[in-house]
């Protein structure tokens, strides 16, 4: 048990490392895509806490993505000098809000009505924000300028690609610690147990619907801060992530990757955005089809991902 | 003609069955006796190929049926009468004969032929043939279960506690269907908690208890002998 | 005050509408009651049912033919699916077949984009003209549509009572494994039943096709509607599901006189929620005690 505890340490620090220096080392294209697996990771993980702890497939992710950076948005623009901190939490706040409203009607509903009711709150939301074309620039969203890194009382500095790496790489570390903890505490526990035999964790006595709410809030949360990370990286905000095709994707990375390990989603997202790249060059357009079949074959073939033979030993 | 040689079974971790072995000959009316919960039934089910076994075979009229599925069993000759009946609810019972008689390889006289066979043998089923299933008693429900069963023309049933339920005069009933059955030339194994019932239609007798079979033997040994009946069933006969 | 006529034919155009859905959603519904599938790429089999029409009604100039061809395609390329990725999931969590069906719903949305270009594709309604309803000129073709689609369900609801496969199929709906114990042979009755359900939705497709024009992208759309008529129809229910469609349509169609047609759909998402929230069941069916 020590053993397996120092080397999963051990990984973590490598890791780690490999990615604060990658900045430094890599080509101005590979940087920046890098910093996207980051964000889209941290995406995928927030998923894989509903998907893969607690067994409720949600279709809505793209709701909480793009609602994390539509208040981002707002936050830049619409409050005086544009301020991180500022952004950054009424990002999550928007985001949360949302978690709040889709958890209190969807999670009294089994498995196949949830995904569906998630799948038609993300339409609700791009409806609305595509229509509302006086607060959210409708179509072609909203852009902003990128915010100062600042530490009040410190002062402030732009970023640079290289440091908004660094930033990115530790909100999604921070992130990942902070769920890491969640999965392994009693809470995650019978969020587990909840997955693996609902009625029999209710008829123990807990409360489920409860559990559930509280799961689909704190995973609407860390993808908001993915939708929040994105915003800032790329300034813009627009109504395509609100679509249901990012809530699809992270349900991809969770598959490939491996669902109920954490690290799992994140290499799914790695090895989806290689995929894209690689086919890109061959396909332009349509590297859709190779990799959507690649999916569907590992659901058949390799349901539990690349790397879900770790799953116990990283919930041990 | 069936015979099962050293069977184990598992319902996902639980070890159901330790290593069953019986035979049923052409013909022959067989009984399989056991407490509730030794496996007798998943004994049956196993059979049919409703549930794989994990180590062992079952044979029928030399054929290997371990891992066929349940409808190519079915095509081979054995039916299969369930505990709770399984009755398509919202089928008539017309349409629930069909099932069995719309089978490929039967002529449309030959349908007709064992249509009404079955309506001889159960003239209630003729009378509520647009009923639907769900709407009938319980006696009329296992008598459709059976008729069901025959309308494959199978080799042997699997009749599965046919008694359960029922009252005495059905029970009645049941015993000249079982009589019919074995004229017709059809064999027979029977799972049953009714131990003079058993007794009386069955040639051979097995008793389980706990996932094997521990005792093998012609009827009338057992009803000689009431003791082992007591020793494994802890009821008298 | 909205004029009467307008009332009027948007309450056609909301049956139409309906009429076609319902297409749709039967299938979706028979798929789902008989072997606990939900399938994701339905809508997709809908838009490429629609593509094939396009092409069989540029080769051959008849409409007939268009939806006789995509029909037979559709039926085979939905059997073949069911075989190679539906088979060997049965048994498994039903999460898995949602996840299957929506790779699957991928490839066939963007193969589609790469056969046939993102440019819109047409397919010419086999009967022009109006005729006069009031003060209003109303297409034949829509009511047309409508009575085909009348037609369909009802051959299917034939079909259904009684043939020797409809009694498979119903048999297998209600209890899988005694269907099985029966020597109903149960895998093909699954294929079977997902290659009717294609069929039907290619129906839609080419049905729908000459009224707006043929996209890749028009198949999400009634995804998400079949998706939404289903539940609220009561999952595996297929009257159900048919007055679902109907009144989901009619709803809609009465919103968008008020707002955009965008806006109309969240009409049916509100009814959803209700739904899901009161009765769960279905709509249209008597809650169980």
């Amino acid at each position: 048990m020590r053993t397996q505890r120092t080397g999963y340490w051990v990984g973590f620090v490598v890791v780690l490392g490999l990615l604060t220096v990658a900045p430094l080392v890599l080509p101005e294209f590979w940087r920046r895509f890098v910093t996207e697996i980051l964000i889209w990771g941290l995406l995928a993980m927030s998923s894989d806490l509903l998907i893969g702890y607690t067994g409720m497939v949600s279709f809505g992710h793209s709701a909480f993505f793009g609602l994390g950076m539509y208040g981002t948005a707002a936050a830049l623009l619409a409050l005086g000098p544009p301020n991180l901190w500022l952004a950054l939490s009424s990002g999550l706040v928007s985001a949360a809000v949302v978690a709040a409203f889709v958890a209190y009607f969807a999670t009294r509903l089994r498995d196949i009505y949830f995904a569906i009711t998630t799948l038609v709150f993300s339409q609700i939301f791009y409806v609305i924000i595509f229509t509302w074309t006086d607060m959210t620039g409708g179509e072609n969203g909203l852009t902003f300028s990128q915010p100062p890194f600042s530490i009040p009382g410190l002062g402030s500095g732009r970023f640079t690609p290289v440091t908004l790496h660094w930033f990115v790489l530790g909100v999604v570390t921070l992130s990942y610690l902070g769920l890491r903890r969640i999965t392994q505490s009693p809470f995650g526990m019978v969020l587990q147990s909840i997955r693996e035999n609902e009625a029999r964790t209710r008829a123990i006595g807990y409360h489920v619907e409860r559990y559930k709410i509280v799961a689909v809030m704190l995973s609407g949360l860390f993808a908001g801060l993915a939708g929040v990370l994105y915003a800032i990286q790329n300034k813009f905000a627009a109504p395509d992530f609100v679509l249901f095709l990012v809530s699809g994707e992270a349900v991809i990375f969770n598959v490939m990757g491996g669902m109920g390990t954490l690290v799992g989603p994140v290499a799914g997202a790695a090895f989806f955005l290689l995929l894209r790249e690689a086919f890109s060059r061959f396909f332009p357009e349509y590297y859709l089809i190779p990799v959507g079949v690649i999916f569907t074959l590992m659901v058949v073939f390799l349901p539990q991902g690349l790397l879900g033979f770790l799953r116990r030993r990283l919930n041990a | 003609m069936l015979s099962l040689q050293d069977v184990h079974t598992y319902y996902g971790k639980s070890h159901v069955l330790h290593g069953v072995s019986l035979e049923v000959g052409p013909g022959e009316v067989v009984g399989l006796l056991g407490r509730n919960g030794v496996g007798k039934s998943t004994t049956l089910k196993t059979v049919m190929g409703l549930v794989r076994a994990a180590d062992g075979r079952v044979v029928f009229d030399g054929r290997d049926l371990t891992g066929l599925a349940p409808h190519h069993v079915a095509r081979l000759g054995i039916a299969w009468v369930p505990e709770d009946r399984r009755i398509f609810r919202l089928l008539t019972v017309m349409e629930n004969l069909r099932t069995g008689l719309d089978r490929q390889g039967v002529t449309e006289p030959r349908r007709r032929e064992l249509l009404d066979k079955v309506y001889a043998s159960f003239p209630v089923l003729r009378e509520r043939r647009h009923q639907a299933g769900g709407t009938l008693s319980g006696g009329e429900q296992q008598m459709l279960a059976i008729a069901r069963a025959m309308t494959l023309e199978p080799k042997i049933i699997l009749l599965d506690e046919p008694t359960e339920g029922l009252m005495p005069r059905m029970v009645a009933q049941i015993r000249e269907i079982i009589d019919v059955l074995r004229r017709d030339g059809l064999a027979i194994l029977l799972v049953e908690q009714n131990v003079p019932l058993t007794l009386e239609v069955c040639a051979r007798v097995y008793i389980m208890e706990k996932g094997q079979v521990r005792y093998r033997g012609p009827a009338g040994e057992l009803r000689a002998n009431e003791t082992i009946i007591h020793q494994y069933l802890g009821v008298s006969a | 005050m909205i004029p009467f006529e307008q009332l009027l034919v948007q309450a056609i155009n909301g049956i139409v509408t309906g009429m076609i859905l319902a297409l749709v959603a039967s299938g979706l519904t028979l798929i789902f009651g008989i072997m606990d599938v939900v399938n994701f790429a339905h809508g997709d089999l809908f838009m490429l049912g629609a593509y094939v029409g396009t092409t069989v009604f540029v080769t051959t100039g008849n409409f007939w033919l268009a939806l006789l061809g995509a029909c037979v395609t559709m039926a085979a390329l939905g059997a073949a699916l069911q075989i190679t990725t539906l088979r060997p999931l049965l048994g498994r969590d039903p999460l898995t077949t949602i996840l299957a069906t929506f790779g699957i719903s991928l490839v066939l949305q963007n193969y589609a984009l790469w056969q046939y270009g993102p440019v819109p594709r047409k397919i010419m309604e086999p009967l022009t003209g109006h005729f006069q309803l009031f003060h209003i000129e109303y297409p034949w073709y829509r009511l047309l549509i409508a009575m085909l689609s009348g037609v369909i369900i009802g051959g299917l609801w034939l079909f259904m009572k009684y043939g020797t496969y409809g009694i498979w199929i119903r048999a297998t709906t209600q209890d899988r494994l005694m269907a099985s114990a029966m020597g109903i042979p149960v895998p093909r009755v699954h294929t079977g039943v997902f290659a009717i359900g294609a069929a039907m939705a290619a129906a839609s497709g080419v049905l729908f096709a000459p009224l707006v024009g043929v996209n890749h992208a028009m198949g999400f759309d009634f995804t998400l509607r079949a998706f939404v008529v289903v539940v609220v129809g009561g999952m595996g229910n297929l009257g159900g599901s048919i007055l679902a469609s109907i009144f989901l349509s009619l709803l809609e169609a009465f919103a968008s006189l008020w707002v955009s047609p965008a806006q109309a759909v969240i009409v049916s998402f509100i009814v959803l929620i209700l739904t899901l929230l009161f009765r769960p069941t279905g709509l249209f069916v008597p809650t169980p005690k």
